[in-house]
């Protein structure tokens, strides 16, 4: 047997160079001068830009980089611009609005800007890795990461709880996702998403590939937060700090749907006249409908239910993960390569929204719910539209952008990830897109709920307006730009999302 | 000048979006609530003599003024395109013309907040203008929805006691509908794909593939494509039997709401089925317009009938706008000239009547606040000149001939019996049993109207409180008078009217009835008042 060629090449992985060695140095930084939040906060903030610079040039097609590398296991394609693309993004407002928490909670900020940081590394691999132990390596350092994270509050109990929670079910789900990997390898003799690709046309046992698949849907399922896998959610998230709860809603949730969609998007796709990969194709695009079904409708009737703010928007981003998976099944659907790589940029773009706008909630909810998210309750926000008003009118603007009002980033993304799914013409698509519609009807009541008490009730308790840090107004306002920016103008966004750089391309370039 | 006439859409649309801009500025700045409502009525009023300039346009081949149409999100294939025609054009009028007076009606009346209120009020007139003149299915249902904000925020927060409640409802409603909307609108684009290679919300492009056969329509798809279109606007008409939402926002809204809400948000509905559903779909419109006749026909006997019970006077109102609008539907899927004409006309009737009404029981209102028919009585001696609009508007609502309302219902109830859409053979015509039911609408009108003008005006001067009650101000009557003016003026020469939207509307109507092979009458003339 010969060695292949390892095409070992460094720009392919700058983004994720940079952010590691910007990780160490802030975790070292912190063991000889600890307790300096503004510097680490400061040098994790560049570390991020300087990933996305490398980023925008090696998209650019400037840097000459190839599609593959390192023996293929990393891939530089639209999934994997997109999804870092979110992941720097959350990374970054992250420590924005984090400055509040940290100063009011006394925070060693330095172990949680490397963390968060190691997180991002972990994020970044879950999108470039076009092999499932690369992918695996990425999650675990995702994991480990935001285990610690969640309980970073360490003398609060309800944070201990939550990251215990945490630990113990994503361990099972990591368990879970390892022994998916097995059973694919066992069938088809690869790791490689391209390889496997290949083989599904003729596995070597096609039951295997059914289980590993099925084991990958549960282990992907717990990460992204979908029905019946969801138990965990609100539980963790209204325990966490705000902040860390917006992190996991934004972050490992995209990361999560960037391996998924790797997996069984492009791993896993429709082969004309191969048995054995259309019946995968087939099962796994139905158990992915009802999920998408169950977790839409799930986490939209269990939010209006909900009292507490905090465990009001983990039940949202449960059914939000149901709407994106509605345009992975389209992705998975897509008869064309160009309409596949529309289709995952629609993901991405969603997953975008998403972020920019649940993050900015977040943030308000960080701002206003105060030290340990004592009032995080619905009725804590009474009345609070005459009292701080720009505050309240920017809370509006965002749930009315979860909802999917047009003229914000939530409707676009609604729109782009619906398409895809309405494109197949296939009818249990069709029931999934009218399902997620309905459900968008539901989730107007509880985003409007807390419009309603913000505005129309009058607040009874006394309500002193909280200072805002200059980090959190900034991340307040990118994500409200960002908001109007991505309905309004996501054009040459989406377009940039659904072109795969090729190396042809970039050499013409 | 060639820059205003080209973008003189874009520049109605953003005009009042700039207004609020404007007002928040102030509000912020200053700190200083008092010129609030002056630059507001400045932005609504320039808009209005702005959009007089529409009706200098001459249609373009396609029967299009002012059209504009630019790429907007090329990744979903949307543009931005706009333009009016004879349909589209009465109502961005009407609603440029209602605006400032909605502004002057609150005048006084908002204490809480003014500059949010002014800032809605503006944005809503961006949203409404944006519906009657969009061309492209995206940006029309965009424009649709992002009018349902502004008007919740307006009920919730300047709202009456059970102002949540309604204004929740009024939302997930209106809401809930549209969102079928969308699904059709994309399912739309993706048949228009696979039919023609290229996907679009256009809707020029779309009626072009239809007229041409390119685009077809199997047998359930259009069905259902059409129930996703009519019930988003069935319910924001509202039709029977999903009107329940209209009584509570309206008795709840602020008088500038309701106002606008009679004047113009019910009217993007029946626009909508004419603009959309009767176009795109002409064989589902045919065979569904029975189901809608009747549905037509018990809002308007069941509006009027529960209309008559009501103690509150605003919402005695709000159910005669049931009753009204079943009158439009019904004009419309009589799918004759005059039925359709008489449907555009009624359609302004109401909002000029209706949004009168609601504000003189707003006047009232601020006076007395309360709105039970029983605390009045006999008032007439003591506001006479309040008790002359009064009545005056109520001949208009019923229908008295030579006011406005008049010439709407006759050329609808005359459209509905000329029509042939209920004939199930040569013998067996419903039509003429539909108009009869319809009519009894009309007298059902005169009935609780002229009931309640009878237990408010009349008789003796019952009630100590209202002795001291002060007839209209100046402002108040500054206000009536234009509407007073258009009702007569509508009700004498409804010819500049009709004229101009009659080539649309007879386009329209012939869309949907030359594939049935039916009878294209082409009546000589529908201007009927000499």
């Amino acid at each position: 047997m010969q060695l292949a060629d390892p095409n070992v090449n460094l720009t392919i992985i700058l983004p994720e160079i940079i952010i590691a060695v910007a990780g160490v140095v802030v975790m070292l930084y912190d063991c000889f001068f600890p307790r300096n939040r503004v510097l680490t906060g400061a040098v994790s903030l560049i570390g991020i830009g300087l990933a996305g610079a490398a980023l925008a040039w090696i998209w650019s097609g400037a840097g000459g980089v190839p599609v593959t590398a390192w023996g293929g296991m990393v891939t530089h394609d639209n999934l994997r611009l997109g999804f870092t693309t979110v992941f720097l993004l959350v990374s970054a407002l992250t420590i924005l609005i984090s400055t509040v928490w940290v100063e009011q909670e006394d925070v060693a900020a330095g172990e949680f800007h490397a963390l968060l940081l190691f997180a991002t590394f972990g994020m970044m691999l879950m999108a470039v890795g076009n092999d499932m132990v690369v992918i695996f390596l990425g999650l675990e350092t995702l994991s480990i990461a935001t285990y610690v994270m969640a309980g970073l509050r360490k003398g609060d109990l309800r944070s201990n709880e939550s990251s215990m929670k945490y630990f113990v079910l994503g361990s099972l789900a990591s368990a879970f996702l390892l022994y998916g990997i097995a059973l694919v390898y066992g069938a088809t003799g690869s790791t490689n998403i391209t390889e496997i690709a290949a083989k599904i046309a003729d596995p070597n046992f096609p039951a295997l590939l059914l289980v590993g698949a099925a084991m990958l849907i549960v282990g992907f399922g717990f990460k992204i937060a979908a029905v019946p896998f969801h138990v965990w959610t609100p539980d963790v998230y209204e325990g966490a700090p705000a902040t860390i709860t917006g992190f996991m809603a934004t972050g490992p949730k995209a990361a999560a749907f960037a391996s998924f969609t790797r997996v069984f998007v492009i791993g896993f796709p429709f082969i004309a006249g191969a048995e054995a990969a259309g019946y995968l194709h087939q099962a796994w695009i139905t158990v992915m409908a009802v999920i998408a079904i169950l977790t839409m409708t799930v986490g939209n009737i269990a939010a209006i239910m909900q009292n507490n703010v905090k465990r009001m928007l983990a039940f949202s981003s449960i059914s939000h993960a149901g709407y994106t998976l509605v345009g992975l099944i389209g992705a998975g659907f897509a008869a064309t390569t160009a309409a596949r790589d529309e289709a995952v940029a629609a993901v991405a773009f969603y997953m975008l929204t998403y972020a920019v706008t649940t993050l900015g909630a977040f943030a308000l909810i960080t701002l206003l719910a105060q030290r340990n998210d004592r009032r995080a309750e619905f009725n804590d926000f009474n009345g609070i539209g005459t009292r701080s008003p720009v505050l309240a009118f920017t809370m509006a603007l965002f749930m009315l952008s979860l909802l999917g009002m047009p003229l914000t980033a939530g409707f676009i993304g609604k729109v782009l990830v619906f398409r895809p799914a309405l494109e197949a013409g296939n009818t249990l698509l069709t029931v999934v897109v009218v399902a997620a519609v309905l459900n968008t009807a539901i989730s107007a009541y509880y985003y409007l709920r807390l419009i309603v008490v913000m505005f129309f009730k009058e607040r009874t308790t006394s309500w002193t307006a909280p200072q805002i840090p200059a980090a959190v107004t900034a991340a307040i306002i990118i994500t409200v730009l960002g908001v109007f920016y991505l309905g309004i103008f996501g054009n040459g966004l989406i377009e940039k999302f659904s072109r795969s750089v090729t190396v042809a391309e970039a050499q013409v370039k | 000048m060639d820059l205003i006439s080209e973008n003189l859409l874009t520049i109605l649309i953003l005009l009042p979006a700039f207004g609020g801009l404007a007002v928040l500025g102030h509000s912020l700045y200053w700190k200083d609530d008092g010129h609030l409502k002056w630059i507001t009525l400045g932005f609504t009023v320039a808009a209005f003599l702005i959009s007089l300039l529409l009706l200098s346009g001459t249609p373009g081949s396609n029967g299009y003024m002012f059209e504009k149409n630019i790429p907007w999100i090329q990744a979903i294939g949307t543009n931005y395109h706009v333009g009016v025609d004879g349909l589209s054009l009465w109502l961005v009028l009407l609603t440029t013309f209602i605006m400032p007076i909605a502004v002057l009606s609150s005048w006084h009346a908002v204490e809480k907040r003014p500059a949010a209120f002014y800032v809605f009020l503006l944005l809503l007139q961006s949203a409404m203008i944006g519906v009657f003149v969009s061309l492209d299915l995206l940006v029309f249902y965009l424009f649709f929805e992002a009018s349902l904000v502004p008007m919740f925020f307006l009920i919730g927060i300047w709202g009456g006691e059970n102002r949540i409640y309604a204004t929740v409802k009024f939302f997930i409603f209106t809401a809930f509908g549209s969102l079928l909307m969308l699904v059709a609108i994309i399912a739309l684009y993706y048949l228009h794909l696979q039919a023609t290679g290229t996907g679009t919300f256009d809707l020029l492009t779309l009626l072009a593939s239809l007229e041409s056969g390119k685009l077809a329509f199997a047998a359930p798809v259009g069905t259902l494509l059409f129930l996703a279109f009519a019930i988003s606007f069935a319910i924001k008409v509202p039709v029977f039997p999903f009107h329940t939402w209209l009584p509570d926002a309206h008795t709840e809204a602020p008088t500038a709401g309701s106002v606008i809400l009679a004047a113009v948000l019910l009217k993007m509905g029946t626009y909508g089925l004419m603009r959309f559903n009767f176009p795109l779909f002409p064989e589902a419109s045919r065979e569904l317009a029975p189901i809608f006749i009747v549905l037509a026909i018990i809002g308007i006997i069941y509006g009027a009938l529960v209309a008559m019970v009501q103690p509150d006077m605003k919402r005695l109102v709000a159910y005669s706008s049931v009753a009204h609008m079943g009158f439009v539907v019904l004009g419309m899927f009589s799918f004759t000239e005059w039925g359709m004409q008489g449907a555009l006309y009624q359609m302004l009737n109401h909002g000029i009547s209706t949004g009168a009404l609601f504000l003189l029981v707003g006047f009232i209102y601020e006076r007395r606040h309360t709105r039970a028919i029983t605390e009045y009585g006999g008032i007439s001696s003591v506001m006479p000149l309040y008790a002359t609009f009064f009545v005056f508007t109520t001949m208009s609502s019923i229908g008295l001939p030579f006011l406005n309302g008049f010439v709407g219902e006759f050329l609808i109830m005359v459209g509905m019996w000329k029509s042939t859409i209920l004939s199930i053979t040569d013998s067996a015509n419903w039509n003429y049993i539909a108009t009869m039911f319809a009519g009894t609408g009309v007298i059902f009108a005169a009935v609780y109207l002229l009931w309640m003008v009878q237990r408010i005006f009349f008789g003796k001067l019952t009630n100590e409180k209202n002795r001291g009650l002060k007839d209209l101000t100046y402002r108040e009557i500054g206000l009536m008078v234009p509407l007073l003016f258009l009702m007569v003026y509508m009700g004498v020469y409804p010819k500049p009217f009709l004229e101009r939207s009659r080539d649309t509307v007879v386009a329209i109507q012939e869309r949907v009835m030359r594939q049935a092979g039916g009878t294209v009458d082409h009546d000589e003339h529908t201007a009927k008042a000499e």
